[in-house]
């Protein structure tokens, strides 16, 4: 790696804060901290960062009117750190552009994880054309191009609707998709907001890919997110 | 008070009118056919009943007894259009048509006051349970909120008044006691939070459908999360099943229960996890194989009682708060919970009402 990729944390926990830069220096990124919304804003204009990390309660500007002001803009990876009863904010904060979140308590695994898929995927968006055109994990291959789904080596059959949801998952892997987001991407943009066809449609993938439907190996459930595919 | 008063008059006024509006045309269209004054009166005792029962206080009874009186007699007796006190019979139709008025408001205004009564009793007694409940509740926390605080703070000042003569190995086990119980604390605090969930005036949740299989892998990967050595095994119904719920506080109960068979157990056995359907419930069933419950803890187990006894020790794994909250859940849910022992091992059982199947989702 020619130079090390920068990471900005916007968080006014300071124990909070020192736990994260701690991990992030620990591999080998550069950290900044930001303990409130407007010096996290003017760290974010002056050094652009490759990837932040923002805390949604901040104690000068709600956290997503920072998320709203970076977009308008950047395209730069963010991930929310957030709390666990926070469900509507985390999914109004997806829905506003924020790449993923975490939730805390979050182990070192976990956020590190995270960092490298939003890191990916940024690349990814950035030069489209080397899109990756096989999904390949722990037995289930999903081929994009000619639109073969096999799990060890046995084709799954899949219906249209259910083959599209799973490689919108597959090439999204590792980072959460809101129920709102796949239902525009898979019916459209006059889609019912009504969720339930997308879960129903669901169970049916997990009955077919994986072992225990109650222990899904491949595809997570977020509740009252979304899902997430396994990277 | 004078506008419930007054607001009292004008019902009053509109029932008796009404219902001895109704009564006169009924008369009227009886009399027009078969010119019989004695049913016509009965027409009259029972609007005046009526009056009497749907009215406050004894004056529209009166009011309307009167009315009738001197409309039957003046209408529909001979001489026709007249008034004629005289008549055979007619003291005792007009006697008796005050009796029964008076005696129907009297009835009526007593029931009522009963029904009252009987309404605030019942407001007290839930406020007093709900008033246990929390007493409960807040009993459980302080209790186990204080043991691994007390354990925190000891193991810091232990570090800090001899950092140098401490042996390295000691300091490990002093921060992984640290941890320990900081994790244990933090568990405690996601629970109360869900708490704050149930809504407090009638006790109740939002729910709304979730489909049974997700809620259920997503409680046991974040069980897991926090205990990776623990074995689960997990079945739920083959069938797709989408339960009324608040996703978030079905998982805590999932996760407490799955911690208090590892924790109490006392084996390092696996623990069985599974959910049947039965009828027009869902049941959930978290079976142990270890030493089971003392039986004389069944009944009080999900009281929040039970911890004074196993106050000292390792008491900050106590069963208090988690299972307290998870009654609490369940009750707001309107569902069951229960435990009971199995040949080998304990088991707890809660079931969620499956409602009905409803077409517009929400």
């Amino acid at each position: 790696m020619a130079s090390r990729q920068t990471i900005l944390i916007i968080e006014d926990e300071k124990n909070i804060g020192n736990y994260i830069e701690t991990i992030v220096i620990s591999n080998q990124y550069k950290a900044l901290r930001a303990k409130n919304g407007m010096e996290g804003l003017s760290l974010c204009t002056s050094h652009h960062p490759d990837l932040i990390l923002l805390d949604l309660g901040l104690p000068d500007v709600d956290g997503m009117d920072v998320l709203k002001r970076i977009r308008s803009f950047s395209h730069v990876p963010v991930i929310i750190i957030s709390a666990r009863t926070q469900e509507r904010e985390k999914v109004e904060a997806l829905d506003q552009g924020a790449d993923d979140y975490i939730t805390k308590p979050f182990g070192s695994e976990e956020l590190l994880a995270r960092i490298r898929t939003a890191m990916r995927h940024s690349v990814q968006l950035s030069n489209l054309m080397t899109q990756e055109q096989k999904y390949s994990k722990a037995g289930l291959e999903i081929d994009f191009d000619k639109r073969l789904v096999t799990l060890e080596g046995k084709e799954i059959h899949l219906t249209q609707i259910e083959y599209k949801l799973v490689s919108l998952l597959a090439k999204n892997a590792g980072k959460v998709l809101t129920y709102d987001f796949i239902l525009k991407e898979i019916w459209g943009p006059f889609a019912d907001t009504d969720n339930q066809i997308l879960r129903v449609n669901m169970a049916n993938i997990r009955r077919k890919l994986e072992k225990n439907p109650a222990e899904p190996f491949y595809i997570f459930t977020e509740i009252g997110v979304g899902y997430r595919m396994k990277e | 008070m004078k506008q419930i008063d007054k607001r009292k008059f004008w019902k009053n006024l509109v029932v008796t009118v009404g219902i001895l509006g109704i009564a006169t045309l009924a008369s009227l269209l009886y009399f027009h056919f078969s010119k019989n004054s004695t049913s016509v009166a009965m027409i009259y005792v029972l609007g005046v009943m009526l009056v009497a029962r749907y009215t406050i206080g004894y004056i529209p009874g009166i009011a309307a007894t009167v009315y009738g009186v001197f409309v039957v007699n003046y209408v529909y007796t001979y001489p026709y259009m007249n008034i004629n006190f005289t008549l055979d019979g007619y003291p005792v139709i007009f006697v008796g048509m005050l009796v029964v008025s008076a005696i129907t408001s009297a009835l009526t205004t007593k029931f009522k006051k009963q029904s009252q009564m009987l309404n605030e009793r019942e407001k007290l007694l839930m406020d007093a349970e709900k008033e246990t409940m929390r007493a409960n509740l807040l009993r459980a926390v302080s209790h186990d909120l204080r043991t691994p605080l007390t354990s925190i703070i000891g193991l810091t000042n232990a570090y800090l008044e001899a950092p140098e003569s401490m042996p390295e190995e000691k300091k490990i086990e002093i921060v992984s006691g640290i941890r320990e119980d900081s994790n244990w604390l933090l568990n405690m605090v996601e629970n109360l939070l869900t708490v704050t969930r149930i809504r407090v005036g009638d006790a109740r949740v939002n729910t709304s459908p979730e489909p049974l299989e997700e809620v259920v892998s997503e409680a046991v990967i974040r069980f897991k999360k926090r205990l990776p050595q623990a074995k689960v095994n997990i079945r739920v119904p083959e069938e797709f099943l989408m339960v009324p719920m608040d996703a978030v506080l079905i998982e805590q109960v999932i996760i407490n229960l799955l911690e208090n068979a590892v924790y109490h157990s006392g084996t390092q056995d696996g623990i069985d996890f599974f959910v049947e359907q039965e009828g027009n419930v869902v049941a959930f069933h978290v079976r142990d194989h270890g030493k089971g419950i003392a039986p004389e803890r069944l009944n009080t187990i999900f009281d929040g009682a039970g911890m004074d006894d196993n106050a000292s020790g390792d008491s900050h794994k106590g069963m208090g708060i988690g299972l307290t909250i998870c009654k609490t859940i369940i009750a707001a849910h309107r569902g069951t919970i229960q435990a009971r022992n199995q040949k080998q091992g304990a088991e707890f059982i809660f079931t969620l009402p499956l409602g009905e199947v409803k077409q517009d989702g929400e």
